[in-house]
């Protein structure tokens, strides 16, 4: 607060006014200030599902930023708050607000997240670009209504500046514009038993595995790739081996998969040829529970900016290990050693199998997740409610409800062992590891110290 | 450790195989003058051979894609070798794009066969998304052909297409092209590239129903037929499944289980639409469909399909009208793990009934060898006997297809290997392998369409012999992968010494009959002009004198191959 001049502090004492008195729209307006915030998400979301050619990889990787973006562009305005420069890999330097000049926040974030999501996501359709320009103009429209130009103009001029360091930033990570190399053709990968093989029953039609270059992208923490290995098992063909046991598991549950099991193999299924992503469910977990709790913009901000970091590293986390360890999927192994006609429930992904990042970004989201909103939280995860039925699995897609952010990344797991694709080690440490990564964004300094 | 001991079985089978000396089918690929290997642009991809007789000299000749390398063109010398006629034949310009699928029809109807070449791709370009038009070739009959995309109004298709088939679907004598696409196509050149264009490139494509105009262009009439499907597709093959005179649709595609599975269409001709009967004939298989055999298995008068797999194939059986399609893969004996591309039907033994090739191969890159299925009928149950049998190669095989390369009047075959990626224990070249082991009696049929397609594409020709009915259709493409058999029909005949009647039902429901053929001929049966549909009783056959019937009467019902 020492830094801030009367300017800022009369116009912050204004915006924790709006704040206040803006949990719910006023009469005739559209959005209360954290609907902006929950309305980019959804905006992110959408884009997510609707941009070809993305991946799980990239998916996460635009969150993160998305919603690091939308925590810097307000972060300013609540002095209780801290910035995340400094404390990110490699993020030194942050524009800053004029500490003697007034701001509009929602109207920062508002600019900021548009232009985030059209510098990360450049290669959507024209189509979803207007949609986000016409998101911008409706909030910019309410925001501005009875605001001094002057204060609006340099809101927005913050906040697109904020955006675009961020997204300067990004571009050294290694991922920028990685849906133009989704695979590498020219890389020699590991061929040795038990190493991972081009699925037969696939999701993709690339015979190349997804992002191998991933795991060496910059984290958003330093600290979470100095994360050790976890462990894997020495490669095994004789049964009762704890290798072939570990397979022999996923063998015995399809056989008796029931109905129920099979809604969640298909729910959590969540193709990026279809679908917001798995990163995109968990982004989309938490926009539910913002909406239903509706917390100030900050803290939305700050819960989105959480999990997206935590997922998106952990992504990065998990590519490591999946690259590292090369492992098989179920359906190279059973067909070879089990049962030759064995065909998993859900087809395979195009990348090595341990530790699944289904599990482990479903882990990092949901501790973020409990730590910010609470352990206790009771949802209804209705995503892809509506879907038509998956006819080739005779199975629908039935809503789901959880008692805690935690059984839902439970069940996100476990789905892929329902689905066939993955053994109960590689979702275990998937889950295990997931959590760690989340418990390293939930520690970095995000408000002052009373 | 797997993979090596799958690779040195492999080894070792191939090494027992040859070394075993002779077999029932030899390969006679480096004696023939075959040289040829497909160079892959992406491994799943390509390719295939048609079989056609491009100086109408008798003996079939072949052209074969070869991707990214110069494609072949092997005139058949009638003496078992070939020579490949490729450079001097005005087809050099495939060598500018990556091949995939080819076909052969007389698309002018001037007497001579043309082809069509499916492409993926430009080669050398630096293109950020891969496509490119398909080629049409005219042949100028003096065994050289001139490109004529442009003139058929052909150049402005920009798409990644897989397999070609000719058929004729509005039976105006016509050839029409049926292409399968991969990835969305383009109209037109692409201008300046965008992002959001390259990530919108690996969407699914429609097909293009290319109908010929009267041997002067194409138009591409999908939509107005009523197809409407977007998938990975693999191409499509013209077929009458519900033998009611005209060529239905069955179209192929990869990985069905995930964006849209196969499809079957039923013509309604003459109405100008093909309805979508894939969900009631149980034919919306949702699998990575390759390729497709069609075949009377059973010699039931109906028509049955070997659709290729990723795994393990599917072998539907034709239940009769207004009932479905079923797969009976296993207990017909043709459920063998691999993943298969080409598939053919053929009276190999001559005894009667139709044996099925499967041509077999890994993704590549991925190189395990896995070997060719010959699926011998016995009584209506298959046994795989590509190794008894010497065609078991353990190539990385692609398209397929039968013809009689020496007119001795049993099916040899040619198989399109893919030269791997990766290290392969195994050689993985094109193999021409001839059969040496018919030993019935057989009867091959050509047909000369005058109002119908000139070599009878979209016909079919049934015999009766014995009380066994035994039904052929003329093929147009898209039977096998990428590829294109012989359009000459060929019927194993046993024992039986005369065939009692034979029927040709041009495509639009004409039919001719004969009667009491000799067998060991090629009978080439001439259309006769304004007959109508329903009416071929009156054409009954031994009178008539304005039924040409040019037999080449071979006396030899199998000679000795083996010198």
């Amino acid at each position: 607060m020492k830094r801030l001049g009367p300017c800022i502090c009369f116009s912050l004492c204004a915006s924790l006014l709006m704040l206040t008195v803006g949990c719910t729209p006023k009469e005739g307006a559209k959005y209360s200030q954290e609907d902006v915030a929950i309305e980019w998400a959804k905006m992110a979301l959408h884009i997510t599902q609707f941009t070809p050619s993305n991946s799980p990889t990239y998916a996460s990787r635009a969150f993160g930023y998305i919603s690091l973006t939308m925590y810097e562009a307000l972060v300013h305005g609540y002095p209780e708050y801290v910035s995340m420069q400094g404390q990110l890999n490699g993020l030194e330097r942050l524009p800053k607000p004029d500490p003697d000049a007034a701001y509009d926040w929602t109207l920062s974030l508002n600019a900021a997240e548009s232009s985030m999501l059209k510098n990360i996501y450049v290669q959507t359709s024209d189509e979803n670009k207007i949609r986000i320009d016409s998101l911008e103009a409706s909030i910019y429209a309410q925001f501005s209504l009875k605001l001094d130009k002057e204060i609006a103009t340099r809101s927005i001029d913050y906040g697109r500046s904020v955006a675009e360091a961020i997204f300067e930033w990004s571009k050294t990570d290694g991922g920028h514009r990685a849906y133009l190399k989704n695979f590498d053709k020219k890389m020699v990968h590991p061929e040795r038993p038990g190493s991972w093989k081009p699925p037969l029953f696939a999701q993709s039609f690339s015979h190349y595995p997804l992002h191998p270059h991933w795991g060496s992208n910059r984290t958003f923490l330093k600290v979470d790739a100095e994360i050790p290995d976890p462990d894997y098992l020495p490669y095994d063909t004789v049964p009762g081996s704890a290798y072939y046991e570990e397979f022999m598991k996923v063998y015995r549950k399809d056989s008796i998969l029931t109905q129920e099991e099979k809604e969640a193999a298909i729910w959590w299924g969540d193709d990026p040829d279809v679908t917001f992503t798995p990163p995109g469910h968990s982004f989309y977990i938490a926009t539910l529970a913002l909406e239903k709790m509706r917390p100030p913009m900050i803290k939305c901000a700050e819960v989105y900016a959480k999990t997206g970091m935590a997922v998106a590293d952990a992504f990065i986390e998990c590519w490591k290990w999946k690259y590292h360890f090369f492992t098989e999927r179920p359906n190279t192994f059973i067909p070879k050693y089990i049962d030759e006609e064995w065909e998993s429930f859900w087809p395979d992904p195009p990348f090595p199998a341990f530790p699944s990042g289904h599990a482990i970004q479903a882990a990092a989201a949901a501790t973020v997740l409990e730590s910010t909103l609470g352990k206790n939280f009771k949802f209804t995860d209705t995503a892809h409610e509506g879907r038509k039925r998956d006819e080739v699995r005779e199975t629908d897609f039935v809503i789901r409800s959880f008692d805690s952010f935690w059984a839902a990344a439970q069940e996100t797991a476990d789905s892929r062992f329902y689905g066939g694709i993955h053994t109960p080690l590689d979702n275990r440490v998937g889950l295990e590891e997931g959590a760690k990564i989340a418990n390293n964004v939930i520690a970095l300094h995000w408000k002052k110290m009373p | 450790m797997n993979h090596y001991h799958t690779i040195f079985k492999a080894f070792l089978l191939c090494f027992i195989t040859r070394g075993l000396g002779q077999t029932p089918f030899t390969d006679v690929t480096e004696a023939a003058g075959i040289k040829h290997e497909f160079h892959v642009f992406e491994g799943t991809f390509g390719g295939g051979a048609t079989v056609f007789d491009l100086n109408n000299d008798g003996f079939e000749d072949l052209f074969i894609t070869s991707g990214t390398s110069p494609d072949a063109l092997y005139l058949n010398n009638g003496d078992g070798t070939f020579k490949n006629i490729y450079e001097t034949s005005g087809l050099k310009i495939t060598a500018g794009y990556v091949t995939q699928g080819v076909v052969s029809a007389d698309v002018n109807k001037d007497g001579f066969r043309d082809l069509f070449v499916t492409t993926l791709n430009t080669t050398g370009g630096t293109q950020v998304i891969p496509r490119a038009k398909n080629l049409l070739f005219l042949n100028n009959g003096d065994m050289t052909f001139r490109e004529a995309t442009t003139e058929f109004q052909l150049d402005d298709f920009n798409s990644f297409s897989t397999g070609p088939s000719f058929g004729d679907v509005n039976a105006d004598g016509y050839p029409d092209i049926y292409v399968g696409n991969y990835f969305q196509n383009f109209q037109g050149k692409l201008g300046v590239i965008k992002d959001a264009t390259i990530v919108s490139a690996n969407q699914t494509a429609k097909g293009y129903l290319l109908i010929n105009k009267k041997g002067a262009s194409f138009e591409d009439e999908y939509q107005e037929y009523g197809l409407t499907h977007r998938g990975f597709g693999f191409g499509a093959l013209f077929t009458d499944y519900d033998n009611d005179g005209d060529q239905d649709l069955l179209v192929n595609h990869d990985f069905g289980y995930k964006a849209v599975p196969n499809f079957l269409y039923e013509n309604l001709y003459p109405n100008k639409w093909f309805k979508d009967v894939s969900k009631e004939t149980g034919m919306n298989l949702t699998i990575n469909a390759m390729g497709s055999a069609v075949g009377d298995y059973d010699n039931n008068g109906l028509l049955d399909y070997y659709v290729t797999n990723i795994k393990f194939n599917l072998f539907m059986i034709n239940q009769g009208l207004h009932k479905p399609f079923i797969d009976r893969s296993k207990e017909l004996g043709t459920y063998n793990l691999a993943i298969s591309w080409g598939a053919n039907f053929a009276d190999f033994d001559q005894d009667g009934d139709l044996d099925l090739y499967v041509s077999n191969g890994d993704l590549n890159p991925n190189c395990v060898p896995m070997a060719n299925f010959y699926f011998e009928n016995e009584n209506g149950k298959f046994t795989e006997k590509g190794r008894l049998m010497g065609v078991n190669d353990y190539g990385i095989g692609r398209g397929s297809v039968v013809f009689d390369m020496d007119n001795d009047g049993d099916l040899d075959l040619l198989v399109v290997n893919q030269k791997p990626v990766k290290e392969y224990p195994v050689p993985s070249t094109t193999r021409l392998f001839r059969n040496d082991l018919a030993k019935g009696n057989w009867l091959k049929v050509a047909l000369q369409g005058n109002e119908a397609d000139k070599n009878g594409i979209g016909s079919r020709v049934e015999i009766v012999t014995g009380g066994i009915h035994m039904i052929r259709e003329i093929d147009g493409g898209g039977s096998s992968h990428l590829s294109q058999n012989s359009t000459i029909a060929h019927f194993g005949l046993g024992n039986a010494l005369t065939v009692d009647s034979l029927i040709v039902t041009w495509v639009g429901g004409k039919k001719q009959l004969l009667f009491d053929q000799k067998v060991n001929q090629l009978l080439l049966i001439k259309e006769i002009k304004g007959a109508h549909k329903n009416s071929w009783l009156i054409f009954l056959f031994s009178g008539f004198a304005m039924l040409v019937i040019t037999a080449y009467l071979f006396s030899r019902t199998k000679k000795a191959k083996n010198r």
